[in-house]
């Protein structure tokens, strides 16, 4: 049985581009997981090994997170590599979901950037503790002690030098460590000879003055470090234990650096790693009860307890269905029986293995607090599994709705049956996936988050499954939305031959902020029979899955019925139901209908001298600028933008800022379009509403 | 409440008529108060109001993030959108986003210099504000070139230029020493201090009229917006 308070559960999470990747890469070498490295978009062809998926080869960007697993000082650690790109956001929220602490690489010369500030986020909402790693100092431009800064300064962290660097940019030799006050050097081929030393002369004054910065920070964390240093008394375990104290409670982060490329500066975070960041038992996690209305519940990373284990990815591997779990209460053992807490169905526990990327180490069994993969079990990604003596399910996770969607057609009928089982896997895999035929004209519609995110399913249903698709051209997801209250009072009649139809309905609809539909019953005195009441409702509600200015869902609508008439022989539910379809049909054009579109909360950063040029694409496109941010010869643009206009985006930016400015989106809310792009859109979809207008 | 009632009726036009016509075009002024009393909620409701009369509005701040400043503004305008029943309210919302840009600078580096290029980087890509609220520079500590070089600003863009001093008497706030040999330079120059159940707002220099004492209105001491006696 494993010690569970050796167990490191850790993300490595940051800016597209800053290394992490390649961070990972050196974890594993140094491990002993891997005996080669091979570098992102290398010239071995080879690829670094947790960018297992072709696509992620040839792009240099990490979309799925693989987790590997590798020991360190007798720790067991498990590493989930997290996704860079803001499309892609759902599997970073998810592995958050399931860390129990995260390492923040950030690049030493370009600092805190956009994306960094989106995963700050998504760590802050899951309370993962921290330590944050300054990489790239070998290139030109790196500055540690600005980068900390930014940290404090930009995303409010409370972020102490460990380390300092020895050299910087092609000087970058190794690091000074504040605790013990020596020197590291990175030897041999691969940097896995680690030389301590004494710090360089021309640098023991910068270095005591940097440790007495640290100490007073980390003091504060503990009386008895305060004491000690009142008396002269510090020990390195007495910095240790305040250290981490200040990690955990996620008041402190300690920054350490180096260059992964390089191969310096790894092993000592490594050894943070599993000094400071906290084990499986020191995280709460709680679940909800589902047998009693979903009280929430706190689990207990005991493995003599009842097991709760979420599905938190899934994949499909050379070892066929793969799913990764989490255990969090409880032990998972091989050959077990357990229970889908969605479906309720039972299965029996087939092959274990804790992955290591692409390749896989067969387990007998996993405890509380493990990370691994269990094969052949059908489930979707955020199920929970118990043994059957409890039932509960792990708290929902924050799964945004799509905002864009795109039409796919294969191209030869061979490809149609690939295309349905790559489409079942991906959403099965990815919750901001959707796929779904479109009723009208019969084609395959794929939505998401993002252009990018519809793109990389495109491309890898074309590299996984042979399918060969024509896609349409991207269509965002608009809603339509009533603006004022208006009333109604309809009749539907059919009684000439066969059996007849009445039904009468009256009352209001109004505008809410909240929610898509609400229907609220206030007839009196049985003017509608209570039975017809659904059937009112359940007519609206089909009248409101297709809005009549452009067949958009229409959202955020209450439905007030007041009165009515019906009839002994020829009412019916059919009858009423067509009435409440009827009736809103009648009532949309009178309570002023708009079309709502989705809008995209877009930071761009580019060096100062661009600003202009990038608050002149965001004019373009109908944005509103919400502020710029100034910061050493940077300057960082925020603003709302709609996301029908944000199409080719990255080209434009790219062509006007000589590709020096980047930029992150991430849905933001939906908006009204203005009273000419609606028009537009309604010549564009044919639509013969006439909105009546009194104003 | 249609938006050209609720303009008719903004306190604002009791500020304008207690200071003989308000700030006007081309100057500067100043808003004194103690820490914390409330000069950026004030700055921001005139700000507003400004904003409410289809005018445009550049912000810079050196003390506050970009997301700070915004929440002022939605606060204020929520607030006044609310109390008087605006129509249309998401629209003009909207409306007065567009019309704002927020700026933001590490403390240290606003000088009238960096001022004079955001004003550069919004006429390029827009109109020019006809109001500029600098926050977080203390009008005290500005020299005579950068104050004359502010005013001739206001002056080529025939806009409004509202500073902020912070004073350490919070009840009897005068014109700070730095500014004082200065104040020629200034339009107007306002103290907010804190009164009983209200913030009280009065005119230390109004123009070249001597009698400053036409200007004595409460504040509402939440929101800081000013309330018709």
């Amino acid at each position: 049985m494993v010690d569970l308070s050796r167990i490191r559960n850790i993300g490595i999470s940051a800016h597209i581009d800053s290394g992490k990747t390649t961070l990972t890469e050196r974890v594993l070498f140094y491990t002993n997981r891997i005996h080669r490295i091979s570098e992102v978009r290398g010239k071995d062809d080879v690829g670094a090994t947790m960018d297992f998926m072709e696509l992620e080869k040839e792009r240099g960007i990490t979309i799925a997170s693989a987790a590997t697993h590798c020991e360190w000082n007798d720790h067991h650690v498990n590493i989930i590599d997290t996704p860079g790109h803001v499309d892609f956001t759902i599997e970073v929220e998810r592995s958050l979901r399931v860390l129990d602490g995260a390492v923040l690489v950030l690049c030493g010369v370009a600092g805190v950037q956009s994306q960094s500030m989106t995963v700050d986020r998504q760590m802050r909402r899951y309370k993962v503790p921290r330590l944050a790693f300054i990489n790239k100092l070998d290139r030109s431009g790196a500055n540690p002690q600005r980068v900390a800064q930014q940290l404090c300064d930009k995303l409010k962290h409370n972020a102490v030098l460990m380390q300092l660097p020895i050299g910087l940019e092609n000087k970058h030799e190794g690091v000074i460590d504040l605790i013990t006050m020596k020197a590291i050097h990175f030897d041999g081929d691969n940097g896995e000879n680690v030389r301590i030393g004494e710090i360089p002369e021309d640098m023991q004054h910068e270095a005591e003055a940097a440790r007495e910065t640290m100490l007073d920070a980390v003091s504060l964390f503990s009386d008895d470090l305060t004491e000690a240093i009142l008396e002269e008394k510090v020990t390195e375990e007495l910095i240790h234990d305040a250290v981490r104290k200040g990690t955990l409670s996620q008041d402190l982060t300690p920054v350490f650096m180096g260059s992964a490329y390089k191969n310096k500066g790894v092993q000592p975070l490594l050894d943070a790693v599993t000094r400071y960041l906290p084990d499986p038992t020191e995280v709460e996690n709680t679940g909800v009860d589902l047998s009693n209305d979903e009280a929430p519940i706190t689990l207990s990373s005991d493995p003599n307890k009842p097991l709760v284990a979420l599905a938190f990815k899934l994949e499909d591997g050379r070892y066929g269905q793969l799913t990764y779990l989490r255990v969090y209460q409880g032990k998972l053992a091989r050959g077990a029986s357990i229970v889908n807490s969605r479906t309720k169905k039972r299965h029996k526990v087939g092959r274990l293995g804790r992955m290591h990327a692409a390749d896989m180490e067969e387990i007998e069994e996993a405890f509380a607090g493990d990370i691994v993969a269990m094969f052949g079990i059908d489930c979707a990604s955020g199920d929970t599994f118990t043994d059957e003596s409890i039932d509960v399910a792990m708290s929902s996770m924050h799964v945004p709705a799509p905002v864009i969607s795109l039409s796919v057609k294969p191209v030869d009928t061979k490809s149609q049956d690939n295309m349905s089982k790559a489409l079942g896997r991906f959403v099965r895999e990815d919750p901001t996936f959707h796929a779904g035929v479109d009723p009208e004209s019969a084609e395959t519609i794929i939505s998401g988050m993002g252009e990018l995110h519809l793109e990389v399913y495109v491309e890898r249903m074309k590299r996984e499954y042979n399918v060969e698709v024509e896609t349409g051209a991207p269509q965002v997801a608009y809603r339509e939305a009533i603006s004022r209250r208006a009333e109604f009072h309809t009749t539907h009649k059919k009684q000439t031959g066969g059996s007849g139809q009445f039904g009468q309905v009256s009352g209001y609809v109004e505008p809410m902020e909240e929610g898509d539909f609400e229907f609220k019953n206030e007839v009196r005195g049985g003017n509608i029979p209570t039975e017809y009441i659904p059937a009112v409702e359940k007519g609206f509600a089909q009248a409101l899955e297709k809005g009549r200015l452009i067949g958009f869902p229409v959202t955020g609508v209450r439905v007030v019925l007041r009165d009515g008439k019906s009839h002994s022989v020829d009412s019916s539910d059919m009858a009423f139901q067509t009435a409440g379809r009827k009736a809103f049909r009648d009532v949309f054009p009178k309570a002023k209908p708009v079309v709502l579109e989705p809008v995209m909360k877009l930071e761009v950063e580019s060096p100062n001298e661009f600003q202009g040029a990038v608050l002149k694409t965001v004019m373009q496109r109908r944005g509103t600028v919400v502020g710029t941010t100034e910061d050493d010869g940077f300057c960082r643009l925020e603003a709302e933008v709609p996301l029908s206009e944000m199409f080719g985006y990255a080209t434009d930016l790219r062509s006007c800022t000589q590709g020096k400015a980047e930029f992150s989106m991430e849905f933001s809310r939906y908006l009204r379009v203005p009273g000419e792009v609606q028009d537009e859109l309604k010549k564009q979809f044919g639509s013969r509403v006439v909105v009546e207008d009194d104003d | 409440m249609k938006k050209r009632f609720l303009n008719a009726r903004s306190p604002l036009r009791l500020l304008e008529q207690g200071l003989h016509g308000g700030l006007g075009q081309g100057n500067l002024g100043v808003v004194i108060a103690a820490h914390g009393v409330g000069k950026t909620s004030f700055l921001v409701g005139v700000a507003v109001d400004e904003l409410l009369r289809d005018g445009r509005v550049l912000h810079v701040s050196c003390s506050h993030p970009v997301a700070h400043v915004r929440a002022h503004y939605d606060t204020v305008f929520e607030d006044l959108a609310q109390s008087k029943h605006l129509e249309n309210e998401g629209l003009i919302h909207g409306e007065i986003d567009r019309h704002r840009s927020i700026r933001v600078v590490p403390p240290g580096t606003l000088t009238p210099a960096t001022l004079r290029d955001a004003v550069k980087v919004e006429r390029e890509t827009g109109a020019p504000p006809s109001l500029i609220v600098v926050e977080g520079l203390d009008a005290a500590e500005l020299t005579r070139e950068d104050l004359q070089d502010l005013r001739s600003l206001a002056g080529e863009l025939e806009a409004e230029i509202w500073l902020e001093s912070t004073c350490s008497d919070e009840r009897s706030v005068s014109v700070p020493k730095g500014l004082e040999a200065q104040s020629d330079l200034v339009g107007v120059i306002l103290a907010l201090e804190p009164g009983q159940g209200a913030v009280g707002l009065r005119a230390l220099k109004d123009h070249d009229n001597p009698d400053v004492s036409a200007l004595h209105v409460s504040l509402d001491p939440r929101t800081l917006l000013l309330v018709r006696s």
